[in-house]
């Protein structure tokens, strides 16, 4: 009794007293834990600027400003444009390549397919990271289960060779070890409530550049007839 | 040409910066929350053990280092007390020696001086004038022999009461002896005493020693008795196959008698817990546990003969 009562339950000396592979799952958990804030405030920051920018660059061409400055404006700032804009210059630049009086339903095909490609290119850049997120998100509470049975299953070999058990010899261990459970929870639980926003906005993202690509097609297809 | 500098043109990411800092800011908040949140458990139970052990020794030993101080006071103020007689007596001694001593020495030799002067004078006025003078000499003899009888007596009634005095300050000094004697005598019966006092103080602290030592082997055997009860306890709790939910924490007490070497002779249930399913689990886990936990010295045996175990539903 005396042994165990007056041992040291602070969280420092619980991790400093685990064993090797526990300490070695903490450690993992702490470095998965630290990337995955990371990403989560890089992320928030990115969605939030691209959202800023999107709302900016549609009030700008619905107001019905002229494209070819709208153009010249993202080719000059190109390291501050948002992806909207971004698409918008790939697919004007594409449809300007052709010479007055080519086939229209060739010109608007090349058009759409220029702008396929830069949509597809930025969804990439949006999603980059999110995966990890739901990695992390799915996988670390199973590492932090992994170092917690580990160091269950050393505090009750220890005990086999204790003639009379008390649960005072058992609880430092067990305690020890749900601590590695304790950080996989940690890292999981803002991971995923961080990539099931993110991919929701990345969604809602996809479906106003999107709608804007064809809703661009259309006024160029008027703008090559008219 | 445009399109492909776009292309190429690399995302510039806002803040990624203040997006690891942040991170790290998120960790440190919680880590701090841990170890600030779960300090409260070390504190208390310490205090409580250290305090029962530090607590039982002392009464033992304070006693035998209270004890021999007022004792040790006590013959001190005795001390002083036979002290200060012996300087009292010893003035008076020297005084009267002194004054004894001295006078008898310078009157004899006054008066030895005395008789050879008288001799001496008469032997030259002999050898002339014979007869004649011879006869004055002899008248004048005769008046120095009376007045040499009567110096004579004179000095012999003076040497008397000299002796009388001498006599009378020898039994002074025989007074004074005898007074010393005894106050030696009672010096001495007053050292037995102290000689005594410290025996028995000696004896007293011995005494205290054997009944600390014998209280903690008093209490060595206690333990030993506890631990194997604890032991037994354990044992018995072990094979116990609890009937599921009983309310509240019943307990049952039964009277087991045991026979050397951990046998058990009788089980009897001296205060049932008023449920039958629990009470005859205990009793079935007493004959299960049957080679009971026993401690290797026989002589302790007679504690465990006739055991009262009482078991709670709920630890």
């Amino acid at each position: 009794m005396n042994t165990t009562v007056t041992q040291d339950m602070s969280f420092l000396h619980l991790i400093s007293s685990a064993s090797l592979l526990v300490q070695l799952v903490m450690l993992i958990l702490v470095m998965i834990s630290l990337l995955s804030w990371w990403y989560i405030f890089r992320k928030l920051f990115v969605i939030r600027y691209e959202i800023k920018k999107t709302d900016e660059f549609e009030d700008i061409f619905w107001r019905g400003a002229d494209m070819n400055a709208l153009y010249q404006r993202t080719i000059n700032s190109r390291y501050e444009s948002g992806s909207l804009e971004r698409i918008f210059a790939a697919g004007f630049s594409e449809f300007n390549k052709h010479p007055a009086g080519s086939d229209l339903e060739a010109v608007m095909e090349s058009t759409r397919r220029a702008m396929r490609a830069t949509y597809q290119r930025e969804m990439d850049y949006l999603e980059s990271h999110l995966s990890f997120l739901a990695t992390v998100g799915s996988v670390s509470p199973y590492i932090g289960l992994l170092g917690t049975v580990w160091g269950i299953m050393n505090s009750f070999r220890s005990l086999a060779s204790i003639t009379q058990a008390t649960i005072a010899h058992v609880a430092p261990g067990i305690a020890e070890a749900l601590i590695a459970t304790a950080m996989g929870l940690f890292a999981a639980i803002p991971a995923v409530v961080a990539y099931n926003r993110y991919a929701s906005r990345t969604d809602q993202l996809a479906t106003r550049f999107e709608s804007f690509m064809e809703e661009l097609s259309n006024v160029l297809q008027r703008r090559a007839a008219g | 040409m445009s399109a492909s500098i776009l292309r190429n043109s690399p995302h510039s990411e806002p803040k990624s910066v203040l997006a690891g800092a942040l991170a790290v800011f998120v960790h440190l908040f919680f880590v701090a929350l841990l170890v600030f949140g779960l300090n409260w458990k070390d504190h208390p139970p310490e205090g409580m053990i250290v305090d029962i052990w530090t607590e039982l020794p002392k009464p033992i030993q304070e006693p035998v280092k209270s004890q021999p101080l007022p004792k040790q006071s006590v013959p001190e103020p005795v001390k002083p007390k036979l002290e200060p007689q012996p300087p009292k007596l010893e003035p008076p001694k020297p005084v009267p020696q002194k004054t004894i001593v001295e006078p008898p020495v310078k009157k004899p030799d006054i008066a030895v001086k005395q008789k050879p002067e008288p001799v001496k004078e008469p032997l030259p006025d002999l050898q002339e004038q014979k007869k004649k003078e011879q006869e004055k000499v002899k008248e004048q003899e005769r008046v120095k022999e009376l007045e040499k009888q009567k110096e004579l007596e004179k000095k012999k009634e003076f040497e008397k009461k000299q002796e009388l005095e001498k006599q009378k300050e020898l039994e002074t000094q025989k007074e004074l002896e005898k007074q010393k004697a005894l106050q030696r005598q009672k010096e001495k019966e007053q050292a037995a005493q102290r000689q005594r006092e410290q025996e028995a103080k000696a004896q007293r602290e011995a005494e205290v020693k054997r009944a600390a030592q014998q209280a903690a082997a008093r209490n060595q055997i206690t333990n030993e008795i506890s631990k194997y009860k604890a032991l037994i306890l354990a044992k018995i709790r072990s094979r116990i196959v609890m009937p599921p939910d009983l309310p509240g924490n019943p307990v049952v007490e039964f009277s087991v008698t045991l026979l050397p070497g951990g046998d058990i002779l009788d089980v009897r249930l001296s205060r049932s817990s008023g449920y039958a399913a629990f009470d005859s689990a205990v009793e079935r886990a007493i004959f299960l546990s049957k080679p009971l936990p026993l401690p290797p010295d026989p002589a302790l045996f007679n504690e465990f003969r006739n055991l009262n175990i009482t078991v709670h539903y709920r630890e």
